[in-house]
This record gives C-alpha cells, structure tokens and sequence, in this order.
C-alpha cells in the first residue's frame, strides 16, 4: 500500500501536471497555435513524421488488405451502380459534347479567355489524427514547397479540407468532416449560397439562409469563391429540404470526397479569397464555372 | 524505480501513437465506426507498474505528444491521459487484477480518457461534443481496447514487473 507521504506526493503532482496542461491549453488557443505551440509541433515532426512514413509504408498492404475484406461485400452492389453511373456518364458526354461545341462558339465570338489553370502542389498523406473526434491528416509537404496556411486541398473528388498548419516539410489539413471546419456552398442547381459545416463521422450539415428554392436530393454543392476558388465539388444532398420556419433551410449532405480512400491530395497555390473579390464587389458566385472533382 | 522502465514506457507509448496515427486511427482500420484507442491503452499497460511519479508524467508526456501530432489545442490529450494515469495509479492497489477487473478497468479508464478530451475540448472552443456519434466515439473504442487488452497488457507487465517486488500492492 502506499505511504501517505508517497500518496501526497503523487497527488500533488497530479494536479501541478494538470495545471500546467490547462495554462499549455489556455495559451495555446489565445495564441491560435503559433508562438511555442508552433516550435514544439514542427519539433514533433521532426521526431514522429518519419517514423510514421516507415509505418505507413511498412503496414500499407496490411490496411489494404483489411480494406479490401471489408470492402467485397458491398462489391455486387457497387458494380450495379457504376454500371447506371457509365449510362448515365454516357449520355451526359453526349451533352456535354454539345455544350463544349457552344461555348467554343461563344469564346470565340466574345474573345473571352479560357480560365486560366490554377497551380497546384501533389502531395501524398503520411498521418492521420490521434483522436477519432479531430479529422486531420499530415502531408509530406510544407513550406518549403509553397505550402501556406489556408490553402485549399482538393483531390478527384472535390474539396479535401484546408492547410491549417504547416512546417517546412510537412502540413497539417483539416478535413471538411472536422466539426471545426466550415466552407461556403453553390447549389449548383438553384444557384442559392449556403453554407456546410463537418460533424464528424456523419454526413456534413447544410444550412440555407432565406433559399427561396427548396433543394432535392442528389443536387450538386460546389464551393461559391469566398474562401476557396469556386467550382469545387464539395457534396450532394441526401434528404431533400425546404425553407422552415420561414427563413431556414437545414439538411445533411454527402461528402464528395470519400474520407476513409484519400491518399493522394493537391494543394493549391497562387489563389487567395482575394482573388474572388473585384475593388469594392462582393464575392460573386460563378454559375458556369467549371466544377473540380464530377 | 528504474531509469529503464521509464524509458521503454515511453517507447511504447511512442509506438502506440506511431500506430495510432498511421493504422487504427479515423478513415484507416476501424470497425463500427470506430478504432481503438492503443495510446490509453500503452498508459494503461506502463501506469500499473511505474511508479506513481514517473506513471503520471509518461501519461503526461504521452498525452503532450498526442496532442502535438493532433488536431486540437496542446494540453487536452494531457489533461486526459495525467488523469487515465492517476485513476490507474490510484485503482491497482486495490485490485486484485483478476481478468475481470482488469477487463472492467481498461474499458472505464478508456472512456473517461475519451470523455475527458471531449469535454475539455468543446470547454476550449473545439465543438468536440457536437461530434455525431459522440457515444460511439467515446466508448467503442473502449471495447476495442478492451479486445485488445489481452495481447498488449501481459507483455508489458512482463517486462516491467520482471526483477521487482511490486511495491505497489498490498
């Protein structure tokens, strides 16, 4: 049993520890994480990043392995359902076919310039989170590639998340499914503004302020350019929705990225909301932007 | 208390976050919806034959780490498992360590680590709390530990306990 003298001991040290934990809290949200949290979470990198790439290389087939188990029961039913899609893909090239011959005549017509391309960055994850309630993953980029804070990370599907912290090699994104992150939204249909928030496992929130338009299940959201360049798919309705209580419109939307498959990202460089603003205009959305990731 | 066993405590809990981070974490192997949790769980393991000094500061330390490679605040994980510590220091003089009360231990000591990030979490401003499934969050991958409890504790003990009266029982 332990001595009274140890027990004390112990339990002072006990509530010093968790002193020092709360002041190490408290100061590193008033700071927003830059300052000493800044130096000791580059320091971290330096001493896990690597080791984590060697464990992720070294158990990749392992977890692939274990994916793909899980993944041959929903098999039959995905091949039905890509075979509608490849149908349905393929009357939609016809169209599209059809609406690229008109806007070649149209650029042509008005001397428009094409949009131009926006720079880009590949990067590959390396690390996950610590905590299933944070959905972050680390890159194998940072600021020595062009990496900065706030920048957008896309990958075929549409928007990944944002940079929110970056050190010289590597860069911490926080997911669109993070409660923490929220993004404006386009319904791509309605052309009404919205806004999404994360909420973790569960498919992302939609709230529509005044929508004049009810929205319907299986409408596109993409990114309207106020903090991310606009055109990016960011989800699709799952239930649809009308405007309650007179100027409130809330439903659930799936994300177009698949969370648990992401392996390869790109960041993109170049772009700042400011690009989105004109002198003394409001972010305006782009109804006929093209969409990154449909 | 050896210098040694302070050492390879904090290996392991390197390890388990290594692992946590890069194989049973959020979008990697998960079942239900959720992974276990092997960095409470390495807190734990070590916790119940430290030392009460050097059991709170690796579950500090481990916790400092957790949270420097993670998405929250500094200090929240260090918060959670100082206290996973403590409980773990203060219970194992009580318990006989039959399988049961071991088994019953792993799986409350999990999720009050759990509940104690969520919580100081959305108390800092981290909306943790309006995680959907925060249920499922905080106590499945208590059960995970718990399934994995077996395989991890006895190997640690082993080590640990090996050369040594346990000052710390009866």
């Amino acid at each position: 049993m332990f001595s009274f003298r140890r027990f004390d001991r112990s339990t002072t040290l006990f509530v010093g520890l968790l002193t020092v934990a709360f002041l190490v809290a408290t100061f590193d949200v008033r700071s927003h994480g830059v300052g000493l949290g800044e130096t000791m979470r580059e320091g971290a990198q330096v001493l896990f990043a690597p080791l984590q790439r060697a464990a992720t290389a070294a158990t990749r087939p392992v977890v692939g392995f274990i994916d793909g188990l899980s993944d041959i029961a929903g098999l039959r039913d995905e091949n039905a359902r890509l075979q509608d899609r490849v149908d349905e893909l393929e009357s939609q090239i016809q169209e599209q076919q059809s609406l690229q011959n008109r806007l070649e005549e149209l650029e042509a017509i008005n001397d428009l310039e094409p949009p131009g391309q926006l720079s880009a960055i590949p990067a590959q994850i390396f690390s996950l989170g610590t905590s299933e309630f944070n959905h972050i993953r680390w890159i194998n980029r940072g600021t020595a590639d062009g990496i900065a804070l706030n920048q957008t990370v896309i990958d075929e599907d549409g928007l990944v998340g944002s940079i929110d912290f970056v050190t010289e090699s590597s860069a911490r994104v926080r997911l669109i499914t993070d409660v923490r992150f929220g993004v404006g939204v386009r319904n791509l249909e309605t052309n009404e503004l919205g806004t999404i928030s994360g909420r973790g496992d569960a498919d992302l929130q939609l709230r529509m302020f005044n929508a004049e338009k009810p929205v319907a299940r299986g409408q596109l959201l993409v990114t309207d350019g106020t903090r991310f360049p606009a055109g990016i798919a960011v989800g699709t309705i799952v239930a649809s929705a009308e405007t309650a209580a007179g100027f409130l419109l809330e439903t659930t939307v799936s994300p177009a990225i698949r969370v648990s498959e992401i392996e390869f990202v790109k960041v993109i460089v170049g772009w700042s909301p400011l690009d989105a603003v004109g002198e003394g205009d409001e972010p305006q959305p782009a109804p006929n932007a093209p969409v990154i990731g449909q | 208390m050896r210098g040694r066993d302070v050492v390879f405590a904090l290996t392991v809990a390197i390890f388990a976050l290594v692992l946590q981070s890069t194989v049973f974490a959020e979008g990697r192997i998960e079942l239900f919806g959720a992974s276990p949790d092997l960095t409470i769980l390495a807190v734990i393991a070590t916790a119940r034959h430290l030392e009460p000094e050097p059991a709170l500061l690796v579950g500090f330390t481990s916790g400092l780490f957790a949270d420097l490679l993670g998405g929250a605040p500094l200090g929240l994980w260090a918060i959670a498992l100082t206290v996973v510590a403590y409980v773990t220091v203060r219970l194992r003089a009580r318990s006989d360590h039959g399988l049961v009360a071991i088994g019953v231990g792993v799986l409350a000591l999990t999720a009050i680590g759990e509940a104690l990030f969520a919580l100081t979490g959305t108390l800092f401003g981290q909306r943790l709390l309006m995680s959907a499934g925060v249920l499922r969050l905080i106590f499945l991958p208590a059960v995970w530990n718990v399934a994995l409890a077996g395989a991890v504790l006895p190997p640690i003990s082993k080590v640990l306990a090996r050369d040594r009266t346990r000052s710390w029982r009866p």
